[in-house]
């Protein structure tokens, strides 16, 4: 096998974990197989663990239930606080409510962006490509489409920094601890009383995330 | 019961006894059982019977002709042999009489002769 060849065979084999990737670069240096068919024993492999990971519920609830619709409604709500912002920022005194309630909102805001992403990051570990996926096209999709004047289009992104800090929590952690979960799952409750003026129905989409940690949290450890 | 491909994957890995690995078990299904083994289908079937408890892997040693890589281990547990053992059996029960089957066995009868 060409250096070039065996360079694109290590570079498709970065889709398999480590242990596998291993065996399986050890296989095709020993058999000596050609680059296309070791780039396609691989792939082939590749794609049967892709198939196998698809067998579970998580990753469908990563992405249809967290990752697609969170990110229009995120996107919705991020536009909401820039045009608060910037209307107190114009205002010669804005008004303490006023104030408060883009604060409740900024860490709402915050809240429900970084316990979406954690739950992505969470369930699915190795089916993110697909998560990320859901969620960009719909922000490409608007940001393609964005035209209010005054307004950059950067406001329709305030929730992706938590978001992938939240996924980047969710991969490293898999769970909160017990009473972490339940503290973000109240304050994001609370905050949605003052901070949520849309559908309820709507804003359960984006609180389920958080109640669904508190439910797969790691139990408290009693000490003896 | 065992599926035909992991019958031919605990028997060809049985046959290579502390010699079987992938690339080795890949090797042994595509000379004697003269069929092609992707490398896919080889390691998620591995998989599968380690997760029913009738293959045991381990990564073993690596040598300079795989490039300093690692090799999968694979060894036939005492559950492997048993699930073997009786899916030979039934193959042959259900074969008995069969026109294939009664051929072959006047094929080796004349070899023999």
């Amino acid at each position: 096998m060409t250096d070039w060849g065996w360079r694109l065979v290590e570079g498709t084999a970065s889709w398999l974990e480590e242990p596998e990737r291993e065996a399986v670069l050890g296989d095709l240096a020993e058999s000596g197989e050609a680059a296309w068919r070791g780039v396609a024993a691989v792939m082939g492999l590749a794609m049967r663990r892709q198939a196998e990971l698809w067998a579970n519920w998580r990753p469908w609830l990563a992405v249809f239930g967290v990752a697609l619709p969170s990110s229009f409604q995120l996107m919705g709500f991020s536009l909401l606080v820039s045009r608060m912002a910037g209307q107190l920022l114009g205002a010669e005194r804005p008004g303490g409510t006023e104030l408060g309630l883009l604060v409740c909102r900024v860490v709402l805001l915050l809240c429900w962006a970084w316990s979406g992403g954690f739950v992505v990051g969470s369930l699915s570990r190795r089916t993110l490509w697909a998560s990320a996926t859901a969620c960009l096209v719909p922000c490409l999709f608007c940001l393609s489409r964005f035209a209010v004047p005054g307004m950059s289009r950067v406001s329709l992104l305030l929730f992706a920094v938590p978001a992938v800090f939240g996924v980047w929590s969710g991969l490293r952690r898999r769970r909160l601890r017990a009473g972490q979960a339940l503290v973000l799952a109240l304050l994001v409750t609370w905050l949605m009383l003052p901070g949520w003026s849309g559908s309820w129905l709507y804003a359960l989409w984006l609180l389920w995330p958080a109640w669904f940690l508190v439910g797969t949290a790691r139990p408290a450890v009693v000490k003896a | 019961m065992l599926g035909e491909f992991e019958y031919i994957i605990i028997t060809a890995a049985a046959g290579l006894g502390e010699q079987a690995y992938g690339a080795a078990i890949r090797e042994q299904i595509e000379t004697t059982a003269g069929r092609k083994c992707s490398i896919g289908a080889l390691y998620t079937t591995i998989d599968r019977l380690e997760a029913k408890g009738l293959v045991r892997t381990w990564m073993g040693e690596a040598t300079a002709e795989r490039g300093g890589r690692a090799k999968r281990m694979v060894e036939v547990t005492a559950d492997g042999v048993r699930a073997a053992t009786e899916f030979y059996e039934a193959m042959m029960r259900v074969s008995r009489g069969a026109a294939w089957a009664d051929r072959s066995i006047e094929t080796r009868k004349g070899s023999a002769v």
